[in-house]
């Protein structure tokens, strides 16, 4: 029966990864691998935004973009060994191809923190989607005041993104502190202690500062008690958080925080828009 | 998409006390079979090939331990082997003949070898070799085991999904969800709304429910779900008309090996 | 709109005639209580005074239980073709429920909410909407005028509504009109003194009622989030996901691929999820975010009646069917929460004043 109103539906690009070939992988600790991939064109994203990575057979997996946006075809990521799917990326090097779709999800708005002094907290796996706004942020060093990124970790090898860390240390114009929770026996130049520990010491004008944070879900209270003793209000206070995703364009349910989806409306919110969120932080 | 020639995994299958009914069910799905062929080497598969090996990618093992000798056979075959799966189960918690585990072993000879053994086992040495058999054990209470493809019989999807997973290189995944959740998706009437009691709330999935589609009941046979509200279920089946006695027995009928472990009886 | 009159047995006669052409979905018995929406045939027996909504909610014929959304084939090293699903095939569901058809709106605006979900909306439009007027509650536990969806009529082609022993039919779409042209009716002069006379025949109050009118359950939810109630209500909870399964606004899905033995080739599926599993907020590191039983009971009474009319700018999302609380086997029954959670309020209201 020929109904008004029936459609033959034209084929869909939703959902529908594209391919990317990586160019370079390196194992930065024991259980998370760096990825370099050239892609068909640019990714066109905003720092903070992630993307669903494929393997036809095994499924997807939500992954944070790490390069700072720009005209290159390229894309950054750092992938943590924690499933079925991150295993078998584990094994796959140069020349390798793997599934993308997105960018997705809402990311920081570089407008935010234009002419502020700038800190950036990471916890362990937190520097790579706060990198891709980090090397933003210093690519364009002469429009801010401070730059000071506070990233720690709970032993010295798994620290990630070592090259780019002792990088900015070298420049002079980016304050970097280095933690770990406990040096383990292992070399250990940086300080031993949690991300908090630093913030009281950085002297922080709280009418200038604009900070941003992505770690561990038990770092963020302890963080945001720390920045509010430090006078900074939660406007000024930008959180990425992490949260199980399947879709990533606001259908699948899993992601909710009470009522906002992780993957649409966040996963960088302004701390004061989600401070109400019973559910944001532990 | 990772694209790498590698050596056929060996592949091995080992019976131990159970009905083979599993092996059976892996060889009724012919097309698959053969198409797993294609894709490993399948050794010792008393079923089908009379071929052995010296070492194992992946072993099967098949029905539960009930003797020494049995257990040693197995820690020989883990010693050899990369990964251990139990398969269905009698070899992932002991099946219904682990229920001889809650009864004396001398009741136990009364009831199989006849009243005069009850005190034949303990005073005619002939007889004591028959201790072998006092106690059923899963796999798991002898040796590490890696996977578990549970029911009785094993699902011949959930073992194709594992091998799939392992030939992928990957960790396969078996979600913890209850058989409800299959049932409901079936769209069956639940067994509750006919009078009947089932298991299906406290039990592990991925059977696609295939009792109930068929009319029947869910009997446990894939073992208890981790973190079941077992009170909940056990109040539930009271309200449903078991006595406590009944209801022990519900439980007992598969889980007993699971139950024993959970408390620590 | 064009409206008619006929006696049932004609609307049925007209029901089979479309289901010889088109496959025809219809609620009918299943086993000793419960009720499916099945395929019309010859033998089918089609009534509409029993009934009982259906174990499932005929969303599952928009977004199946699993469905697979589209297809791998490796064509060259670390290369694939990928071809989307397209289903094109018209159906018709009959005899569905107001509850259900507010339901299928809801469906509509979530897929249609920020990237529109082609695989909703292929079959969305290729399937056409009869709708039954209850004369009557189902049972005893239905509380769909307190939810609000008794009167809902939009997004649906034909409704049928009794009207003493015959049956006031009414085309609201032009699909609907093409499919009602063939059904040999009445022309109906006066539908509107049609509709009052079933409005009139109906009990009143139609169903159990909620304590609080639905448009002021958000705030009260919002007043109770770390109510002991919450613990109270999971109790006997198996966080079995049934309540999720057969609600008609539950949409969340998995994404799994199924492949080949050699993995060269497969499809990607959405599979029906359910926020009251256990693992359904845990992330690939293993932190769960609603670890506890009362987290997850609480989050699905937020979602219906407080989070997603607040997202969406619609009604409550629970649409007063009732199957949660009539296909969980310990009764656990979502009306009663919310009551309860409304009781509390107004008498924690009544000892502050």
């Amino acid at each position: 029966m020929t109904m008004p109103g029936a459609f033959e539906p034209s084929p869909v690009a939703n959902y529908l990864p594209t391919t990317a070939i990586i160019e370079e992988a390196e194992n930065f600790t024991a259980r998370d691998r760096y990825f370099r991939l050239s892609l068909e064109r640019p990714l066109g994203h905003r720092p903070g935004q992630f993307v669903m990575v494929s393997v036809f057979g095994l499924g997807e997996a939500p992954i944070s973009i790490s390069n700072p946006p720009g005209d290159a075809p390229t894309l950054e990521m750092v992938i943590r060994n924690a499933g079925s799917l991150t295993q078998v990326l584990h094994s796959y090097g140069p020349g390798d191809a793997i599934g993308l779709r997105g960018p997705y999800g809402h990311g920081f708005d570089l407008h935010d923190f234009l002419g502020r002094d700038v800190l950036f907290i990471c916890g362990g796996l937190g520097l790579a989607p706060l990198r891709s706004l980090i090397r933003a942020v210093i690519d364009r060093r002469g429009e801010f005041g401070r730059v000071m990124v506070i990233s720690g970790c709970r032993t010295p090898a798994e620290e990630i993104y070592r090259p780019d860390l002792t990088a900015w240390a070298e420049r002079g114009d980016v304050d970097i502190v280095r933690l770990v929770d406990n040096a383990a026996n292992m070399p250990w130049k940086g300080r031993v202690g949690l991300v908090t520990e630093p913030i009281a010491g950085l002297k922080l004008d709280p009418a200038e500062t604009v900070v941003a944070m992505c770690g561990p879900p038990v770092m963020y209270k302890f963080v945001l008690l720390e920045l509010a003793g430090a006078g900074i209000n939660g406007d000024r206070v930008f959180v990425d958080l992490e949260r199980r995703m399947r879709c990533g364009v606001g259908k699948c349910g899993h992601c909710q925080i009470n009522d906002i989806y992780c993957c649409q409306d966040g996963p960088v919110f302004r701390f004061s828009e989600i401070a109400h969120l019973k559910e944001a932080f532990l | 998409m990772k694209d790498t020639e590698k050596p056929k995994p060996k592949i091995a299958f080992f019976d131990f006390a159970g009905c083979e009914g599993c092996q059976l069910a892996l060889l009724n799905c012919e097309d698959v079979v053969l198409d797993l062929l294609e894709l490993v080497d399948i050794v010792e598969f008393r079923e089908a090939l009379s071929e052995k090996a010296h070492r194992y990618d992946i072993s099967f093992i098949e029905g539960s331990i009930n003797r020494e000798e049995d257990a040693q056979r197995l820690r020989d075959i883990r010693a050899r082997s990369k990964y251990v799966v139990a398969l269905g189960a009698c070899a992932c918690m002991g099946n219904v003949q682990a229920r001889s585990n809650f009864v004396a072993p001398a009741e136990n000879f009364a009831v199989v070898y006849g009243e005069e053994a009850r005190n034949r086992v303990q005073t005619d040495r002939e007889y004591w070799p028959l201790w072998a058999h006092t106690r059923v054990r899963s796999v798991d209470e002898v040796v590490p085991v890696d996977y578990q493809l549970r029911g009785c019989p094993m699902i011949p999807e959930e073992f194709l999904s594992l091998v799939k997973s392992l030939l992928a290189g990957s960790i396969p995944f078996f979600p913890p969800k209850p058989v409800c959740v299959e049932c409901k998706m079936n769209c069956n009437e639940c067994v509750f709304d006919q009078g009947r009691t089932c298991m299906g709330q406290v039990t592990y999935a991925g059977c696609n429910a295939v009792c109930i589609n068929n009319g029947y009941v869910c009997d446990g046979c894939r073992g208890l779900l981790p973190g079941a509200n077992l009170d909940a279920h056990r109040q539930l089946l009271r309200e449903s008309g078991l006595t406590d006695a009944q209801i022990e027995s519900r439980y007992r009928l598969f889980c007993s090996q699971a139950e024993t472990k959970h408390t620590g009886q | 709109m064009i409206s008619y009159l006929a006696d049932e047995r004609r609307v049925i006669q007209w029901i089979r005639h479309l289901a010889a052409e088109t496959p025809v979905f219809f609620p009918m018995p299943h086993g000793k209580v419960n009720f499916r929406f099945e395929r019309v045939d010859e033998a089918s027996e089609l009534q509409f005074a029993r009934y009982r909504p259906t174990i499932i909610a005929p969303n599952s014929f928009l977004t199946p239980t699993k469905e697979e959304i589209f297809k791998y084939q490796r064509v060259g090293p670390g290369r694939y073709e990928l071809t989307p699903a397209v289903e094109t095939t018209f159906q018709i569901l009959a005899g569905v429920r107001p509850c259900d058809l507010k339901a299928i709106k809801l469906m509509d605006d979530v897929f249609a909410d920020g990237e529109r979900d082609p695989y909703y909306f292929q079959r969305r439009t290729n399937t056409s909407l009869i709708g039954y007027a209850c004369p009557a509650p189902c049972d005893e536990m239905a509380y769909c005028e307190s939810a609000g969806s008794l009167d809902w009529r939009d997004g649906v082609d034909v409704m049928l509504t009794p009207v003493g022993d015959r049956m006031l039919i009414q085309a609201y779409t032009e699909r609907g009109e093409a499919l009602t042209a063939s059904g040999d009716f009445d022309p109906c002069d006066d539908p509107d003194a049609e509709l009052q006379r079933h409005l009139d025949e109906r009990p009143k109050p139609f169903g159990r009622q909620l304590h609080a009118p639905v448009d002021e359950l958000p705030a009260i939810l919002e007043r109770h989030w770390d109510s002991p109630l919450w613990d109270q209500h999971v109790e006997r909870c198996f966080s079995c996901g049934t309540c999720n399964l057969v609600c008609p606004t539950c949409y969340c899905f998995d994404v799994k691929d199924v492949s080949a033995l050699d993995g060269s080739s497969g499809s990607r599926t959405r599979q029906w999820d359910a926020c009251m599993l256990t693992t359904f907020a845990t992330v690939a590191g293993g932190h769960n975010f609603r670890a506890d039983p009362a987290a997850r009971q609480r989050h699905r009474v937020k979602r219906k009646f407080q989070y997603l009319n607040e997202r969406y700018d619609s009604g409550a999302f629970c649409v007063g069917c009732a199957r949660c609380g009539r296909q969980c086997t310990t009764g656990i029954d979502i009306f009663d929460i919310v009551n309860d959670i409304v009781d509390h309020d107004r008498a924690a209201a009544g000892g502050a004043s």
